[in-house]
């Protein structure tokens, strides 16, 4: 009889585990692999960044375009791997906040987590926005009466409404209808753009290359411009407990959304950059590339469609954002950083409605509150998408660091794994940096406005351990297997007595 | 070890192997091994150590066993332990026995109704199949054993598991209505399915007696339940 026959035969008694997880209360895996991937698609929102980001990588220099989007996809693609040696290790709602705590113990993990906090909550804010600002245009087309700031709040209100109504009925609607929603925006762009490029024929392989003179400093500019469209990849992981076998779709769905993304935003960029090249026009002088395109190649009418495309990914960011925003604050929760009650959910639907009470006013009213005040709505979303794309890049980089400390504590550090982790780290904090400074030099107001939220953020963490009030023991709370799970698992005694039944 | 291997290579019903996984199977088979060999607990470094294997393919054994929840770390995240589901290897691989008399049972019944009668026994909420029609095999078996919520047969036991689902609304309604649970084509279109438990003195469920047919015959199952209620009937005394 061999150990395996015998362990199964006569299982050894194993008591380890608790009788349920600590994140129970949410719909333990009920979501399939395509939900998992539409969740982080639709966090990224790559077709309405394929045209928008696109335009803004095409800025600093058009023909750095091509070869820029591709840099910014394969150091995306490095973070993406390094976040799934976690997401491949164990299954967490707190994705990068809980992998860093993990890595790097309760200081850096709570700075990790207001990074990404502010990084989703922003994101879906500049969502809202954009989506109210794209409705409003397609709506004001067809009744001039709808225009102005009210006409703006009104559409912001009723994406809010759907907002609320989606992320409170449960994760298997709310990833739904965002699959549905980005799957239509993302096929109605990639149809235009390869319409496009039907139209234009063939393509001198030279424009799409850095033309003579142009540095390597200006595609790495390039590049970190177009790294901002790819952030939100991750955000899978945040339904580590709602996902079915989490700890292979989180990861696969992870890498995915890096490659849907590269291959839709390469498409963009050779289109564009070939387009203009085609009309002898300028991309970097365009305020709207897609339409002059389509009305250049005689598909006029397929600009409002692009159009309509973009509201609703931006619909779907929103949703995707916010979803992953409330599985963050919810952990913290469990976690006890914040009050418990935040921690609570909905018995019968199983959405985390402690942190849906605290996050969702603040995601509607902010960027409601800029309409009301006359903000530009340009310049909200621009303040908005900059603020959390520092967000994610923080929280990104302490990741990547935090990788290779985690595996080397768990005895599973490889040489590959860890240089791709470092790399990525100094590539972030390198973007990060000239980020920062383009902001800067060009007079903006991100990079105060970044300062200060950083400043409240260390208040907050300063203020939650002072005078050395301890945190709870065991912060970083993931997914942890079940006693029912393990071949001879019987119950830790301290939760056995509870009895608690296994719901999740 | 070489049960196992055995069992699933000449298993129908396992999905066919490239070229390369036979190799695997092995490699993962042997990390099982291993973990059960050395206890709960064990490390990636002490398993790569015991197995001489290199290090980055134990990573990758390790996680994809893990994946699969054969395997399940231990709360620091650097140990390991067996899974509950490394016990569906074993129940493909060791065949149950049953007596002769409810063999003969079994024979009656099949030659009763035009389908597959199928006998499955339980054992701590585990579905084993102990004896399949030969003329109307099972669609998958292994697949019974590993999600039972699928099956008419395996929602018997997943009734019991505790879990509240849609699934299991329905077939506790079934179970009220007609003493048995459905699979109403949602597997293969046209082809259902219709279980009676069979229970032991104390009431436990001990094993169910399946058909397998038309469509048409488990909406209306009033035909197939008379002879299946017998069945279970009889058997009981022989099975608990």
């Amino acid at each position: 009889m061999t150990a395996l026959e015998r362990a199964i035969a006569r299982p050894d008694p194993v008591s380890d585990f608790g009788s349920r997880s600590p994140l129970h209360g949410l719909a333990r895996r009920s979501v399939g692999f395509f939900d998992v991937l539409a969740q982080s698609v639709s966090a990224v929102a790559p077709s309405a960044a394929a045209t928008t980001v696109v335009l803004l990588v095409a800025g600093v220099e058009p023909s750095a375009t091509v070869p820029a989007v591709l840099l910014a996809g394969i150091l995306s693609l490095f973070v993406a791997q390094t976040v799934s040696q976690f997401a491949r290790r164990f299954a967490a709602t707190g994705a990068l906040y809980t992998y860093a705590v993990r890595g790097l113990g309760p200081v850096p993990g709570l700075a990790a987590g207001a990074a990404i906090i502010v990084g989703y909550a922003a994101i879906a804010m500049f969502a809202l926005l954009g989506g109210a600002y794209y409705t409003s245009m397609l709506l004001g087309a067809l009744w001039p009466a709808v225009h102005g700031p009210g006409a703006i709040a009104g559409t912001l209100l009723a994406e809010a409404l759907l907002l609320v109504l989606v992320l409170v009925r449960g994760i298997r609607i709310s990833s739904r209808v965002a699959l549905v929603v980005e799957a239509v925006s993302v096929a109605i762009i990639a149809a235009l753009l390869v319409a496009l490029l039907v139209r234009m024929g063939p393509i001198d392989p030279s424009v799409l290359l850095p033309a003579d003179g142009v540095s390597l400093a200006t595609v790495g500019a390039g590049a970190l411009v177009a790294l901002t469209a790819f952030v939100g990849f991750e955000s899978a992981a945040t339904l580590g407990v709602e996902a079915r076998t989490p700890l292979r779709t989180v990861p696969r769905a992870i890498a995915w959304t890096v490659l849907v993304s590269a291959v839709l935003y390469l498409l963009a960029a050779v289109t564009q950059v070939a387009g203009f090249a085609a009309i002898d026009g300028s991309i970097a002088d365009s305020a709207s590339p897609i339409n002059e395109l389509s009305a250049a190649f005689g598909l006029g009418g397929w600009g409002v469609l692009a159009d309509v495309g973009i509201a609703a990914s931006f619909l779907a960011c929103a949703i995707g954002s916010a979803t992953a925003l409330t599985r963050v604050v919810f952990t913290m929760a469990r976690d006890g950083v914040v009050p418990k009650a935040i921690g609570r959910t909905h018995r019968r639907w199983g959405t985390p409605t402690g942190a849906l009470i605290v996050c969702l006013p603040v995601i509607v009213l902010v960027p409601l509150a800029l309409v009301l005040a006359g903000v530009d709505i340009r310049a909200a979303m621009h303040v908005t998408i900059a603020l959390g794309g520092a967000g994610y890049i923080v929280a990104y980089v302490l990741v990547c660091v935090a990788a290779p400390v985690f595996l080397r504590r768990i005895g599973e550090l490889t040489v590959g794994g860890a240089l791709m982790a470092l790399f990525s780290a100094a590539a972030l904090t390198a973007a990060l940096a000239a980020f920062f400074i383009v902001d800067a030099a060009g007079g903006g107001a991100v990079v105060w406005l970044a300062v200060a939220v950083a400043m409240a953020a260390t208040g907050a963490i300063a203020w939650r351990l002072r005078g050395g009030r301890r945190l709870p023991e065991r912060i970083g709370t993931y997914d942890e297997p079940i006693a029912t799970q393990v071949l001879g698992g019987v119950p830790r005694a301290d939760q056995a007595a509870g009895g608690d039944t296994v719901r999740g | 070890m070489t049960p196992f291997v055995a069992e699933r290579e000449s298993a129908p019903a396992v999905p066919t192997l490239t070229a390369r996984q036979p190799r695997a199977i092995h490699s993962a088979l042997t990390v099982l091994e291993c973990v059960a060999a050395l206890g709960a607990g064990v490390t990636a470094r002490e398993i790569s150590d015991a197995l001489k294997l290199p290090r980055a393919t134990t990573y990758r054994l390790l996680n994809l066993l893990v994946e699969d929840e054969y395997l399940v770390r231990t709360p620091d995240l650097a140990g390991f332990a067996l899974g509950a589901k490394v016990t569906q290897l074993a129940a493909v691989a060791s065949p149950v026995r049953i007596t002769t008399a409810a063999r003969l049972v079994l024979a009656e019944t099949r030659s009763a109704l035009r389908g597959g009668v199928h006998l499955v026994l339980y054992d701590h909420g585990r579905v084993m199949v102990a004896d399949a029609d030969p003329d109307f095999p099972l669609s998958d078996e292994l697949r019974l054993v590993r999600e039972p919520a699928r099956y008419a047969l395996g929602r018997l036991a997943y009734l019991e598991s505790g879990a509240h689902d849609d699934i299991t609304r329905a077939a506790a309604a079934d179970l009220a209505r007609y003493g048995a649970t459905r699979q109403l084509g949602e597997n293969t279109p046209g082809t259902a399915c219709v279980a009676r438990p069979i229970r032991d003195v104390d009431g436990r469920l001990a094993a169910a007696i399946g058909f397998s047919g038309p469509l048409r015959r488990a909406q209306e199952p009033e035909e197939v339940l008379t002879v299946l209620r017998g069945a279970a009937e009889r058997l009981a005394p022989l099975l608990t």
